[in-house]
């Protein structure tokens, strides 16, 4: 190709202006991750940009004894494991039913299911529901809930619809029956589709505090998300983060507050790089169209 | 095939189907069945089947208080501006980032573009209210260059601006990934073709790319119209404080706040009712319209 002057001009521009986007992205997180590691008169006087000054480790010492982060942590793991499989399980099987011609009223369910999706569940007999279940206060609230959507239950079946149908037809020639035609044929190929889904629900159900916020009356159930939400939001006061810690501050409650946020973000940003395949060939799932 | 082999095979696929038909009826058609508590006086101790019946009462009281319009005006200007703002934001990104060819540059850069969408709103309040504080850093580098204090987050007048940037910094760089994908799939030979009859960028862009696009974007502005009036819960509960309540309340707060703590289920009902026939309404004539000048629909 022939590259004019124009043409380069026109590259170093946009170049340096998505590297300008990019940098303001990330520049927050670094600004937060040199508070938490400045000494405090410096954090303290707001002197601290991109770059920490006087270096200690104290906000990360005091976050790792801290038992109640710990805690919130591992039940934020809970449910997302135990979430995202529920959500697997429940949005695969009918899924995988409702892409087979045999199923007896399939086209009423997709339409039911459609209809899901052009009227979300409201609000507050959602909220009332999930009490006369009795699920208030209990892990399962922020799990079963959230555990299905339309959006899943199509691209899961459009997926399984591309499987080509001569296998399904070897398979029952051979006298498998519609559960281990699901076992043995469609699982094991539908792998792309299904970490992507898990991939979706998992950043979900780790990143959402709102059903959390509204179930949940127990601090000791707090996941990281609402208790996080609790110390940015109220300051501390009533967070459910355990008096040790917050006594055990000599430095700033912006300190504390970057440790804690980035501490947090630490699982995210670990499985991020591994992620980064299944997310965008899951977006592009997302954009079929029926 | 055989005759009892497939109504068998029917049965089994009714019983796999069975536990995610019910979760569907349980937590979504439930909650839209409980919409009737909107004409009643519900009672948590009586429940929907034996509380009072009063009618549009509800409604009523919603259309005479005195609030309710300055909330109406808040939720439909927070929802156009996001469109207005953050509708073309992924758009106009996705044709950048189209137009470098180094590798070795667009793969960090898209990573470095997708990662706030993965990050929770609290992690992202965390992030903004420090670093957009009156004392924060952007006010120091304000201040430096002579402007300022602004605040950012308790001033009505810069709050809304505040809140809509926040959420395309979120998710600009994910709503791109569908534009770039429709970009990768367009033919080469239309740009070469282009490029001999003495087309420049602008033109390949305005007579080739954003055609290209046009689908995708006429389906996704949509769904966002559709979604005028509802607004990210999980975000205005971080950012949301009473110094910019004025401008900053929409229905979804209100309901949460006043329906859900402070326990007034029905008169919330109702309110949520508006909201989604509001919205249903706008779906039905964008659709409409959208069929009838672009021939692009969601349904």
């Amino acid at each position: 190709m022939i590259r004019t002057r124009q043409d380069r001009m026109f590259a170093c521009i946009n170049g340096c202006l998505l590297l300008g986007i990019s940098f303001l992205m990330v520049a927050p997180m670094i600004h937060l991750l040199a508070v938490s590691l400045s000494a405090p008169q410096f954090a303290n006087a707001k002197l601290v940009g991109l770059w920490p000054r006087g270096i200690q480790f104290d906000v990360y010492k005091s976050i790792l004894d801290s038992d109640s982060l710990w805690r919130a942590m591992s039940i934020s793991v809970y449910i997302t494991v135990l979430g995202t499989f529920l959500a697997l399980l429940l949005n695969g099987s009918l899924a995988y039913a409702l892409s087979r011609s045999v199923m007896p009223g399939r086209k009423l369910a997709l339409q039911l299911i459609l209809v899901t999706f052009i009227f979300p569940a409201p609000l507050i007999p959602t909220y009332l529901l999930i009490k006369e279940l009795g699920m208030v206060n209990s892990l399962w609230s922020l799990m079963i809930p959230g555990a299905m959507g339309a959006f899943y239950v199509f691209i899961m079946k459009t997926f399984f619809q591309g499987i080509p149908g001569e296998l399904f037809d070897a398979a029952k020639i051979d006298g498998s029956g519609e559960i281990r035609l699901f076992a043995r044929i469609v699982l094991p190929l539908s792998m792309p589709v299904m970490a992507t889904i898990a991939l979706f629900h998992a950043v979900g159900q780790w990143n959402s505090y709102f059903s959390a916020l509204i179930f949940l009356r127990t601090k000791s159930l707090y996941p990281l998300q609402v208790m996080l939400q609790n110390l940015i939001v109220q300051d501390g006061a009533n967070s459910g983060v355990d008096n040790n810690f917050q006594l055990s501050m000599q430095f700033t409650p912006e300190m504390m507050k970057a440790g804690v946020v980035l501490f947090a973000t630490a699982p995210i940003l670990i499985v991020y790089p591994f992620l980064q395949k299944y997310f965008v060939q899951g977006a592009l799932l997302g954009s079929l169209k029926e | 095939m055989n005759k009892s082999l497939k109504k068998k095979d029917a049965q089994v696929l009714f019983l796999i189907a069975l536990p995610g038909l019910l979760h569907f009826l349980i937590f979504k058609y439930v909650p839209l069945a409980g919409n009737v508590i909107a004409f009643q006086n519900y009672n948590l101790f009586q429940g929907f089947l034996n509380s009072e019946w009063v009618g549009f009462d509800h409604f009523i009281r919603m259309f005479r208080f005195e609030d309710f319009s300055r909330i109406f005006l808040n939720t439909l200007r927070l929802g156009i501006y996001s469109i207005v703002f953050g509708f073309p934001a992924p758009l106009v990104l996705a044709l950048l980032l189209h137009e470098v060819r180094a590798l070795w540059m667009k793969k960090p850069v898209q990573t470095l573009l997708y990662l706030p969408h993965f990050l929770s709103w609290v992690i992202v309040g965390g992030i903004f209210l420090n670093f957009l504080d009156v004392k924060g850093l952007i006010n120091g580098l304000l201040l430096r260059i002579g402007i300022g204090p602004i605040d950012f987050i308790g001033d009505s007048a810069y709050f809304i601006g505040t809140l809509i940037s926040i959420g395309i910094w979120k998710e600009v760089g994910w709503g791109m990934i569908i534009y770039l994908a429709a970009l990768a799939g367009i033919n080469p030979n239309l740009y070469e073709a282009a490029m001999v009859d003495g087309a420049g960028r602008w033109k390949r862009m305005w007579h080739i790319s954003l055609p290209s696009l046009m689908p995708a974007i006429v389906v996704l502005l949509l769904l966002r119209i559709g979604n005028l009036m509802d607004a990210n819960i999980e975000q205005m509960l971080i950012f949301l404080n009473p110094l910019v309540r004025d401008v900053g309340e929409v229905f979804d707060t209100y309901i949460y706040r006043v329906g859900l703590l402070g326990s007034q289920f029905s008169y919330t009902t109702a309110i949520g009712i508006f909201k989604s026939v509001i919205g249903l309404l706008l779906i039905v004539f964008v659709n409409s319209l959208s069929k009838r000048t672009t021939g692009e629909s969601i349904y």
